[in-house]
């Protein structure tokens, strides 16, 4: 299977626990695997017991495997510092301030945030030379669908602004009368240099999506964690990215058949739900259901995790990547 | 000096003045036109970058930020002109100095 696998799902189906879980069944399975997190909540620490932070850092007690957590506002400094460094380089200090409003109001859109956690997406897919597989941990279905609906939006829209810079470029040239330094140079330009960065980063995105990369969705079964997962399956086709399977977690537990009593009805009446809804999701969703995960009655950690990652009938082999940029 | 000097001075200055009367009357409008309307482009570059300026939210912002440091020159001819221009009438007739 592919060498990196996203799980998906809405708000509380248990994304992290799934994930934590294939990353400990794929280094079991002799993978150098990594669990990347972009959860602000930091639930890979609670699951492993054990913080992360930005760089990738081994996991006590399971070799092969490494975890680490994408905290999207530091992300977001370190883009607003790193440009704030170039200015300081670059332009005449009037300017600074001027520019430096600019910057700040740019960081501040609602956009920001899912850029930056998709470019140090796309950065760990660059440089996940030393893992046969990385899982990722996604965001609430919402967001992870814009995030990952970005590269093609941006392509488009920085070939309109390559083909804007360049125009306007050609007629500074062609204004130039006689010996006179056109105002604006094509060759080297750095806007255009640094445009053109850009989208060869989207493009390597866009690919290693497409083709190295596989996702599940992590669904209950109750009706509004289906409704969502077939409207999310339908976004992700019109970003052309397929779902692998989906994952049902928190399945009721069925009691035995020679109890009878409130406890055992409730339990038997929900399962019978729940039951109805699965068969929903394999007769009208077309990914697979590839594992039922029954609840547990405490966190899952430690060596319940290993039970789960028993029930998750998802492959583990890698292949390598094949989209490399 | 001669007749023949006088001559070729007097040439020299008729072609001096009519390269000037030409460039005045056509070449120079012609080069301030295309001047103009490359600034015209660039500055809808600069507003496809940074529509926010203008309360428009955009998703790309994040990405052309990173462009500021180098649109130094860009971003300030574009304020200028924005408080600078008329109607665009004017502004493109601006070249035959009315």
């Amino acid at each position: 299977m592919e060498p990196f696998v996203f799980f998906g799902g809405k708000g509380g189906v248990g994304k992290t626990t799934v994930s934590c879980a294939y990353g400990v069944k794929s280094a079991r399975a002799g993978l150098d695997t990594l669990v990347v997190s972009t959860d602000p909540a930091h639930s890979v620490s609670d699951v492993f017991e054990q913080s992360f932070g930005d760089d990738p850092q081994s996991v006590q007690g399971i070799d092969r495997l490494d975890a680490m957590e994408i905290d999207p506002d530091t992300e977001v400094q370190r883009h607003l510092d790193g440009i704030r460094q170039s200015l300081s380089d670059q332009v005449s200090a009037a300017m600074v301030n001027e520019i430096n409003q600019q910057l700040e109001m740019a960081h501040q859109t609602p956009g920001a945030y899912e850029s930056a956690l998709f470019d140090r997406f796309v950065d760990v897919m660059r440089e996940s030379d030393p893992y046969d597989r990385v899982v990722f941990d996604t965001s609430p279905t919402g967001s992870t669908l814009r995030l990952l609906g970005l590269p093609e939006f941006l392509q488009g829209w920085i070939d309109r602004l390559m083909h804007k810079r360049e125009k306007s470029i050609d007629l500074f040239e062609k204004a130039a009368i006689g010996n006179n330094e056109p105002r604006r140079v094509m060759d080297g330009d750095p806007v255009l240099n640094r445009l053109r960065e850009r989208k060869e980063f989207f493009e390597f995105a866009s690919g290693a999506l497409q083709s190295d990369a596989a996702f599940f969705f992590v669904l209950n079964p109750d009706q509004l964690s289906v409704n969502e997962t077939r409207r999310a399956i339908g976004e992700m086709a019109d970003n052309d990215l397929a779902v692998r399977g989906l994952v049902a977690n928190k399945l009721t537990p069925e009691p035995d058949d020679d109890e009878d009593g409130r406890g055992a009805r409730y339990l038997r009446d929900r399962v019978a739900t729940e039951r109805e809804r699965l068969a929903e999701v394999r007769e009208s969703l077309e990914p697979p259901l590839v594992a039922e995960i029954e609840s547990r009655t405490a966190e899952v950690k430690g060596s319940l995790l290993d039970e789960v990652a028993d029930e998750l009938a998802v492959e583990t082999a890698a292949e390598a990547p094949t989209f490399v940029g | 000096m001669d007749l023949s000097d006088r001559i070729e001075r007097f040439r020299r200055l008729v072609r001096e003045w009519a390269r000037g009367f030409y460039h005045g009357l056509v070449s120079h409008p012609a080069y301030e036109k295309i001047e103009k309307e490359a600034e015209d482009i660039e500055d809808a570059f600069i507003l496809a970058c940074f529509p926010d300026a203008f309360g428009i939210p955009s998703p790309v912002s994040y990405y052309t930020a990173e462009l500021l440091p180098f649109l130094e020159d860009e971003f300030e001819a574009w304020e200028r002109r924005l408080w600078d221009r008329g109607s665009y009438l004017e502004r493109k007739g601006q070249q035959y100095h009315f």
